[in-house]
């Protein structure tokens, strides 16, 4: 059926051209959103010197603006399924930056807490949700390396900022580097101005969605329903995803919040114990392309949630074993591999989601994983600090990451086996009912849409389809 | 290297080995300086060097012993001295002889105020040597940034003994003018508070003659620690420079890209309605590629 899926999953993806500019958007865009709020804790000790606050009250400023960041999403969706992508990171752009410069001016905690924490996080909420969801438009052939490429953003940026951060503090103080950062920020909007709509979004989703509503304006709660799209959860495909995911963000940062205070407990020196987390960052800014790239070839592409669930598995080993590093080249060769698990997972977190979900879906389905994530991102490193306290040992915390890593690993790789055996004979099944009404078929064989062109591109069916040339 | 907890030795102990107790220039009379507390400090030598550091508070009468465990040249006699910062105290030579396989130096020292405290050096000749370093307690943080403040604004300069360490009797601000040191005191602008390991400064309605270097001084019985604060004071215009610089080039950037944009497609959309005749082309594409344009329609006509 050729027209069903040109109509369904819009213009056929550029995966090229203006397309790498698109990336390079992302990549700017999503590297002030995940660098920023780790980078702001440079300036924690002089503010909270300034507002006379305590060191648990100043952290709260990083964790507000991360869970706003990640539960925002959503409302993200909807707005760019409404405006486009283009928009919503040029506005998002602007709240960063108006978010740091009012920031500056302030004389209270719960002042910083708006600021930065709630205007600054749907600032970079925006930025997120938009430039993902830009890339899946622009990008299907080579979309993983294009996805690898734009994740690599966060290690970018955060070696860059973090020395920046650094200059600016002893030159400017906390309000004049708050400020500039703040003008930084607003390059998100030039960010946003490359991304190019690919089409008009207001005609196509609408028509696909509203097959099943009679009226074009329903009921304020039927639109809800219809623009929040949990159908998401309809998808076995999806539930997997998002209990791996889960399992790995829960593990996932704390060892990165506790490794140096680790290390200073092996007797490590500061100085030293804050290079291993410039380590890992570096290698992950050279994995994640890289790992994109790997994803990319004709081998990988289709079995891609196999080499997701083993990136996992890889980063749970390396945290189960970083307790037998006692010495500091073992810790730096422990933070080489942590950089490279950290790296091939984050290079395929959202590519994998745009694989199950397919270009229709993902802009709302990325939503509602980043607010469901919002929980086990924030519990996470409390949890292990907890074990910490407890157990007075570091040991712990690793067993407990690197464990609960793992098994979210495993559990992707033998739910994986399943829903691809599963996605098959659907599409056999497709493929076979292609003749007859395509439209019924549509709502249930379009989990894997992208999945389904892949195949087609990859090994041409037999069938003389006008569409097949002109691929 | 292991401190040893400070035991409460009577200075007339015994010692048949070393005759410390002759009096030197530098060291006073024991019997007049039985006011003084005794403090006292043993430390153990294996190897060439090492380095003691003491912490002294008050004045008092400190005992210092090395004892070292020789090496493999198993010298019957050795001669023994002290040092202070470098210069041998005169008559400090002693013959040492080892004992349970051991050299062993003690003497007492008069440390009352602050031109006694530094580096006292035992010395088993050509062989080995170890170091005390007398001082006060040190200020660890050391602050090697400027603290930045705005004209206006108020800052807040803190200094802090770590909490191992003794409590100082008090806390004093000095503000560095050139060669001179003024003491800063609790004024108009000026707020002085100091919760015990704590000290702070407030400068209000700040200038940028306020900018400079700042010492706050742990006073303790004996001598005072200081530490050095870099202030400077800036006007809102020196972060506003580059952040108008930024939004400059964001400005220019974002128009660039949506002039160059706008152009690039109204020539596609040109090319497109002159090549192709057929209405179906117009419908709203947005700025996509030719072939595309083409792919499209001809998917919809099957």
């Amino acid at each position: 059926m050729p027209p069903a899926p040109a109509d369904v999953l819009g213009p056929k993806p550029v995966d090229g051209g203006w397309g790498w500019m698109v990336v390079l958007g992302a990549h700017i865009s999503i590297g002030f959103a995940y660098s920023t709020p780790k980078a702001l804790s440079i300036f924690f000790k002089p503010i909270k010197e300034d507002l006379g606050a305590s060191y648990s009250e100043i952290a709260w400023i990083s964790s507000i603006m991360l869970a706003v960041m990640y539960a925002g999403g959503p409302v993200s969706s909807v707005l760019v399924r409404r405006f486009g992508s283009r928009p919503v990171v040029m506005v998002g752009g602007l709240m960063c930056g108006v978010s740091m410069v009012t920031a500056s001016f302030g004389s209270s905690i719960v002042y910083l807490y708006l600021c930065i924490g709630i205007i600054g996080g749907w600032g970079l909420c925006f930025n997120l949700n938009a430039s993902l969801t830009i890339i899946s438009k622009y990008f299907l052939a080579k979309r993983p390396l294009a996805n690898g490429l734009a994740m690599a953003g966060s290690p970018v940026f955060l070696c860059f900022l973090a020395p920046v951060n650094q200059y600016l503090l002893g030159h400017f103080g906390w309000r004049g580097s708050l400020l500039i950062l703040g003008g930084m920020m607003l390059n998100c909007c030039v960010a946003g101005a490359v991304m190019r709509p690919v089409a008009r979004h207001s005609a196509p989703p609408k028509e696909v969605d509203q097959s099943n509503n009679t009226k074009s304006k329903g009921s304020l709660l039927k639109k809800a329903k219809t623009f929040v799209d949990l159908s998401s959860f309809k998808d076995p495909g999806f539930i997997i995803y998002l209990v791996g995911n889960v399992m790995f963000i829960f593990g996932a940062y704390a060892p990165i919040v506790f490794l140096s205070a680790y290390a200073v407990s092996r007797g490590v020196e500061e100085y030293s114990a804050a290079y291993l987390l410039s380590v890992m960052g570096f290698v992950d800014m050279f994995v994640r392309p890289l790992t994109g790239l790997v994803a990319n070839s004709k081998w990988v592409r289709p079995r891609i949630q196999y080499l997701f669930s083993f990136a996992m598995v890889f980063n749970g080993t390396v945290h189960l074993l970083c307790p037998l590093m006692r010495t500091y080249p073992l810790l730096v060769a422990y933070a080489v591999f942590f950089g490279v698990g950290f790296g091939m997972v984050f290079a395929l977190i959202f590519e994998c989601l745009m694989d199950l979900m397919g270009n229709q879906r993902f802009p709302s389905a990325v939503g509602l994983v980043t607010i469901i994530e919002c929980f086990p991102m924030l519990l996470g490193p409390p949890a292990a600090g907890l074990l910490v306290d407890i157990f007075d040992d570091y040991k712990y915390l690793f067993f407990m990451c690197g464990g609960v890593i793992t098994t979210g690993g495993l559990f992707l790789f033998v739910m994986n086996v399943y829903n691809y055996n599963r996605l098959e004979k659907a599409n056999r099944g497709r493929d076979t009912a292609q003749n007859h009404n395509t439209v019924e078929n549509q709502e249930q064989a379009s989990s894997s849409e992208a999945q389904v062109e892949l195949m087609n591109t990859a090994q041409p069916e037999p069938e003389p389809e006008p569409t097949e040339e002109t691929r | 290297m292991k401190l040893l907890p400070i035991n409460i030795l009577l200075t007339l102990a015994i010692c048949r080995l070393t005759s410390s107790e002759t009096v030197g220039p530098t060291l006073m009379p024991l019997t007049s300086a039985s006011a003084l507390p005794t403090n006292s400090k043993r430390v153990h030598l294996t190897g060439k060097n090492k380095v003691e550091n003491v912490e002294l508070l008050n004045p008092a009468n400190l005992s210092l012993e090395c004892i070292w465990t020789g090496n493999q040249n198993k010298q019957p006699n050795i001669t023994g001295f002290w040092r202070k910062g470098g210069e041998e105290i005169q008559d400090s030579r002693v013959p040492v002889a080892p004992e349970n396989q051991q050299y062993r130096l003690q003497r007492v020292f008069n440390i009352v105020s602050e031109e006694h405290l530094g580096n006292y050096t035992c010395v088993f000749e050509n062989e080995a040597e170890l170091d005390f370093i007398l001082a006060v307690p040190r200020i660890g943080e050391k602050r090697e940034k400027p603290i930045v403040s705005y004209v206006g604004d108020f800052v807040v300069l803190t200094c802090k003994m770590e909490e191992t360490k003794p409590v100082p009797r008090t806390w004093n601000w000095f503000k560095i003018n050139g060669t001179d040191k003024e003491q800063l005191f609790e004024a108009q602008r000026y707020d002085i508070t100091v919760i015990g390991h704590k000290t702070k400064l407030k400068v209000k309605d700040v200038s940028e003659a306020d900018s400079g270097v700042y010492h706050c001084a742990a006073v303790y019985n004996i001598s005072t620690s200081t530490s050095k604060l870099h202030l400077k004071v800036i006007t809102i215009w020196e972060p506003l420079k580059p952040f108008l610089g930024i939004l400059v080039e964001v400005v220019i950037l974002v128009t660039v890209i949506l002039i160059y944009e706008r152009s690039h497609s109204k020539k596609k959309e040109a090319e497109a309605n002159g090549l192709n005749a057929d209405p179906k082309n117009t419908q709203p594409q947005g700025e996509d590629e030719e072939a595309e344009e083409r792919t499209s329609v001809r998917q919809r006509k099957t």
